[in-house]
């Protein structure tokens, strides 16, 4: 087995590998490699058939399958080269990326790699769903893809829970479908998708929404007969004699994304607890040199204009990789207020220019956002409403930021 | 009469305060740009929403091709649409923006594919 | 009643009802004789009850009687497992076992059971301090524990298919989906009403498990009754598999009826959590209940304090086909007996843990028992090895890039949590059993077991399994009867 030599290897063809792909080209970068496991490119975006893509990005309201075309004939006409129908199996440290198709065991060895491999969903084992097994548990994004992709009816009447965009926008798939969904049951005290998703995809509909109410068993020993609700109280316990049985053939679950870190995971990449992804400072890049990551692999985001627009910020920093290493300035931790979730990045070098990316935890009304640095403040946004549903940007000029010295996001009420 | 509504036309899902009286729409607020404004008053007037979907294809690399429509249409109106939509069959290659129902139930609007399926 | 106008199928020498691990070990053991054998199972696979549901630890025999049927068979089956493990290649390993204890009353206790081990004839035991533990698994607490050298983990699902597998590589035939409803003796034997036909035996063997008793009064034996006792387990991500190289139980309360809630690695690197005991009233409700799922998570937490929520990939329930009731309390011993009312019918009851261990001894056992009214011949033809499906993934580089060029399905990653390849899903889906479901896939295989448990492999199972078929949609099932994974097709053609 000969190992072939790349400048940057990318590992998955979703938005946010064709956005770096192409920016990295239009800096001039020649020798890119996309490496896609499926057999078309455009990752999730494939089966996300819904509109409402594209509107920060293109200022027009695409399908999914429409924004990915838009970045795939980009990346053709440029001609990147792109391997698909091949899977990544090893990455490791020294960034040599094993990767099996039919054709072969492959053997690459990158000056960079971008990490974009997307997410994977929770699953009912992971919330401890009690109950019996039958057939019809599904999660939102394989229900998608099982309809959207592979024109296969998972079900007939349907109990949603989680109120994650995902679910939201197959509840509203599954009744224009025929199928008759119940309700959407959310544990928060608040919803978890946007709220213009509970608008178009619930009450267009009327499929009612129960806050503070999760599903405490399933029910059917061959398919799926039914599941029994509770209300919970603010620690999610379930509160006695609130249980309720509702009938259905189908459980679709929408209860939360992970970041895909099994090959991050394996080149020894540092995670951060609260994404679940990597640890980047403001290049993108991981705690392992020449290691770098954009989109739901980093974090996981609701809009995929975001997803892009990350990627093409991380292309410019692997740019400057590839012409020098980076002068070492020393990366400084970014401090998180403890009304957000998290922030991405976790560290800076005050080297270029700084976007942040961050989520409230719960909803907060009239707050206002900022990034500190000693008693100096770089930018502030305020908002009427903040909702873990929107991703919050805060971006600060290279030239304010001091080398040297940690950041803080602060959230202050108004 | 007062009504709240979310806007929905773009991801920042704008809460609105809308004031009107019959068919007269007198305020709107809380939009943050302009669309929203046309939105409340659509919303209150005729409720339109576009929709996407799947058609089945024959002869294709994929079974299924996805489309939506190229604007709102009545709200009243999806499940007519729909059906136009589900009695429909094409044949591959199918091209993205190609229309495989013009007019769709005379609502002004046609059923498009979003996506490339190259025949087998 | 018979019913007379069903066609009688076939005419076997045994009939054995139950393919659970002794149905096969039964059929495998058979089959190294001249005989007509068959076994009806009422699910769309073996090993759907409790042999797929349960620790799959390979016992050395320490916890029964002396002088109990179970302290003997599961001495034997535990001492003889290498040598099946390896014709039938299946995964098994030898990891020694920990019984903690953490003040003098479990020491007492943990003597006693070393007593009785080495009476049961189990070598090797030893009652050890806390440094030996820390050395043997530096995660687990304990005061003292008493050391079983001989004890071992096994995969109990490959090991029920891979023994029913060599049973029909050897001529035993199997009817999957057969379910027994009635028996009548007739003059040179039983004729076996099914819900698809009638089958005529000179022998029949109840392995029905968690049903045998109901089999058995099929004969007018009614003097069992079983209490289906309920254990639950968690099963965590291989991520905490390191810190667990071997079993580890606490000190078992007897009149539980159980081993106490353990901590066991599976062969394949996860761990399992349980199993709790709780009587039910339902024979096959394998549900599991918040308030069980809690428990283990203390219990589990006081013996391996690594143990946490998000390391939970799953959880599932198995059943114990008690013959004591929850008042009784306790084990009850197997019944294997043939009484001179119901010639040539075989009654086996009871066959609560160690029964994945003591199958084959079990088998052997009711084997001496037709050979005392039959005259048994080998068959010369008879051959022991069966050949599981290869890993891809745990093969050296250059062999990968060989077995790639071979069968270009190997280069094709299906499950990516467990690296399993379009090559060993299809040699799954093309079992000598003839079965088709999404679980009977996923055990062969492995695929969706992982932590993302089918998240991105199940669709493409799913079409492997419907193109290799020829199937509908509606006819792909997920384990049992019935359990129809999909509806239709979105845009029916
Ligand atoms: C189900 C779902 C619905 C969504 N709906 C919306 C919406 O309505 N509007 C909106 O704006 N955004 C939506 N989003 C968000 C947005 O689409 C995603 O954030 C965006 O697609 C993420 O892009 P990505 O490139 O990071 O990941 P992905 O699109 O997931 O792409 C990752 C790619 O990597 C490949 N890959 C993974 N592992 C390997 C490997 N080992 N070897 C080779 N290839 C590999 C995968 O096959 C995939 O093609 C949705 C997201 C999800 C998950
Ligand atoms: C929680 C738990 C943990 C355990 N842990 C261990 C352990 O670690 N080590 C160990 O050695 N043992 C253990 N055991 C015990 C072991 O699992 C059982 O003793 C063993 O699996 C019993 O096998 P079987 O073939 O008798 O029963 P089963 O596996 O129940 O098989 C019986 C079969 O008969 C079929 N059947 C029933 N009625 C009919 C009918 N009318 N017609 C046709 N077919 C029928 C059923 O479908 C089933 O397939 C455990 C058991 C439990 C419940
Ligand atoms: S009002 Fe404007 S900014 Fe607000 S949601 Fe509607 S379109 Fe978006």
């Amino acid at each position: 087995m000969t190992t072939q030599n790349r400048s940057v290897i990318i590992i998955g063809g979703g938005p946010a590998g064709l956005a770096a792909a192409a920016a990295l080209r239009q800096q001039g970068v020649e020798d890119i490699l996309i490496l896609e496991r499926e057999h078309d490119l455009g990752g999730i975006l494939r089966q996300c058939i819904h509109d409402g893509f594209g509107l920060t990005r293109f200022k027009e309201a695409l399908s999914g399958p429409e924004y990915a075309a838009r970045f795939v004939d980009t990346v053709q006409q440029a001609g990147i080269e792109v391997m698909t129908d091949i899977t990544v199996t090893e990455l490791h440290a020294d960034r040599t990326v094993v990767a099996t198709a039919r054709s072969g065991r492959y053997v690459f060895k990158a000056q960079a790699v971008i990490l974009a491999m997307g997410c994977r969903e929770r699953t009912r084992g992971a919330i401890q769903i009690p109950g019996s097994r039958p057939a019809g548990v599904y999660t939102a994004g394989i229900a998608q893809a099982y309809m959207n992709l592979k024109n296969i009816m998972i079900g007939r009447s349907a109990v949603i829970l989680g109120s994650g965009d995902i679910g939201l926008i197959m509840a509203r798939r599954l009744t224009l479908e025929g199928a008759s969904v119940k309700g959407v049951f959310e544990i928060q005290p608040y919803p978890s998708g946007l709220p213009r998703n509970i608008t178009q995809c619930l009450d267009d509909y009327d499929i009612p929404l129960f806050l503070s109410h999760t599903v405490t068993a399933i029910h059917g020993t061959k398919r799926l007969t039914g599941v029994t609700v509770s209300q919970v109280d603010s620690s999610f316990r379930p509160i006695p004699d609130t249980e309720k049985e509702w009938t259905c053939d189908t459980l679709i679950l929408s209860v939360g994304l992970i970041p895909e870190n099994e090959l991050s995971k394996m080149a020894g990449v540092l995670l951060d607890p609260r994404t679940k992804g990597p640890r980047v400072d403001e290049h993108y890049q991981t705690s392992v040199a020449g290691i770098f990551a954009a989109g739901n692999v980093l974090h996981v985001h609701d809009l995929v204009d975001f997803v892009s627009l990350e990627a093409e910020r991380l292309a410019e920093s692997v740019g400057d990789y590839l012409k020098q290493a980076p002068a070492d300035e020393e990366a400084v931790p970014v401090e998180a207020d403890p009304e957000l979730a998290y922030t991405v990045p976790q560290l800076v070098r005050a080297d270029r220019d700084l976007t942040v990316s961050c989520r409230v935890r719960r909803p907060l009304n009239r707050v206002r956002i900022s990034i500190w640095q000693n008693d100096q403040k770089h930018v502030t946004r305020r908002f009427r409403r903040a909702i873990p549903a929107e991703m919050i940007h805060l971006t600060v000029p290279k030239e304010k930021l001091v080398p040297g010295e940690p950041l803080k996001v602060v959230v202050e009420h108004e | 009469m007062n009504k709240t509504l979310t806007c929905v036309i773009c991801p920042n899902g704008c809460q609105l305060t809308v004031d009107y009286e019959g068919v007269t729409i007198q305020s709107v607020e809380g939009a943050l740009c302009s669309k929203g404004n046309q939105y409340a008053e659509q919303e209150i007037l005729d409720p339109k929403r576009n929709i996407a979907s799947s058609v089945r294809v024959t002869g294709g690399k994929a079974p299924l091709v996805s489309v939506r429509l190229t604007g709102p249409i009545p709200k009243k109106k999806i499940f007519d649409v729909m059906a136009e939509i589900r009695a429909l069959s094409v044949a591959a290659p199918v091209e993205i923006g190609q229309v495989l129902i013009a007019d769709v139930s005379g609502l002004g609007q046609d059923v498009i594919a979003t996506k490339r399926i190259d025949r087998i | 009643m018979m019913n007379k106008q069903t066609a009688l199928q076939k005419r076997y020498d045994v009939l054995i009802i139950g393919s659970g691990v002794v149905g096969s070990a039964l059929a495998r053991e058979l089959s190294r004789y001249q005989l007509n054998v068959a076994v009806l199972e009422k699910e769309l696979d073996v090993c759907t009850e409790t042999s797929g549901r349960n620790s799959g630890v390979i016992h050395a025999g320490f916890n029964n009687k002396p002088g109990s049927l179970m302290a003997k068979f599961c001495v034997e089956g535990c001492l003889g497992y290498g040598v099946v493990a390896d014709e039938i290649d299946i995964p098994f390993s030898r990891t020694g076992k920990l019984v903690v204890g953490f003040d003098d009353e479990d020491r007492k206790k943990l003597q006693a059971l070393k007593e009785a081990g080495e009476q049961n004839g189990v070598p090797g035991l030893e009652i050890v301090e806390s440094d030996v533990i820390r050395d043997k698994a530096p995660a687990i607490l304990g005061e003292m524990a008493l050391y079983s050298p001989m004890t071992g983990i096994t995969n109990p699902f490959l090991y029920t298919v891979a023994l029913a597998e060599n049973a029909v590589q050897n001529g035993v035939s199997l009817w999957l989906n057969h379910e027994v409803t009635a028996i009548e003796q007739v003059d040179d034997g039983y004729q076996v009403q099914t819900t698809q036909g009638v089958f005529e035996s000179r022998w029949v063997i109840n392995c029905a498990g968690l049903f045998a008793d109901r089999v058995a009064r099929m004969v007018g034996i009614d003097d069992y009754t079983i209490y289906p006792c309920r254990g639950e387990y968690l099963v965590l991500d291989k991520e905490l598999g390191s810190q667990l190289p071997l079993p580890a139980y606490p000190v078992p309360n007897i009149r539980e009826g159980g081993l106490g809630i353990h901590l066991t690695p599976t062969t394949d690197g996860n761990i399992l959590v349980g199993p709790s005991t709780d009587y039910i009233d339902e024979h096959t409700d394998y549900g599991t209940t918040r308030s069980i799922l809690d428990l283990l998570m203390r219990e589990g937490r006081k013996i391996f304090p690594p143990l946490n929520p998000s390391a939970v990939i799953r959880t599932f329930a198995g059943v114990r086909p008690k013959l004591v009731s929850r008042t009784t309390g306790g084990y009850a011993d197997f019944v294997i007996e043939h009484r001179p009312e119901t010639r040539h019918f075989i009654n086996m009851v009871g066959l609560e843990s160690p029964g994945l261990t003591a199958a084959v001894p079990i088998a052997r056992n009711v084997i001496s028992i037709i050979g005392e009214y039959e005259d048994l011949r080998e068959n010369p033809s008879f051959n022991p090895c069966r050949e599981g499906i290869l890993s891809f993934k745990d093969q050296t580089p250059e062999r990968q890039e060989s077995l790639i060029h071979e069968n270009p399905d190997y280069g094709v990653v299906v499950c990516r949590c467990e690296g399993i390849t379009q090559a060993e899903i299809l040699a799954a889906i093309r079992n000598p059993l003839g079965v088709t479901t999404l679980s009977g896939i996923k055990n062969r295989s492995r695929a969706m077991m992982g932590r993302c448990q089918g998240g991105y492999c199940q669709i493409r199972i799913a079409e492997l399994i419907m193109a290799e078929q020829n199937r509908s949609e509606e006819s792909v099932m997920l384990a049992r009867k019935g359990s129809r994974t999909f509806v239709g097709k979105v845009r029916p053609s």
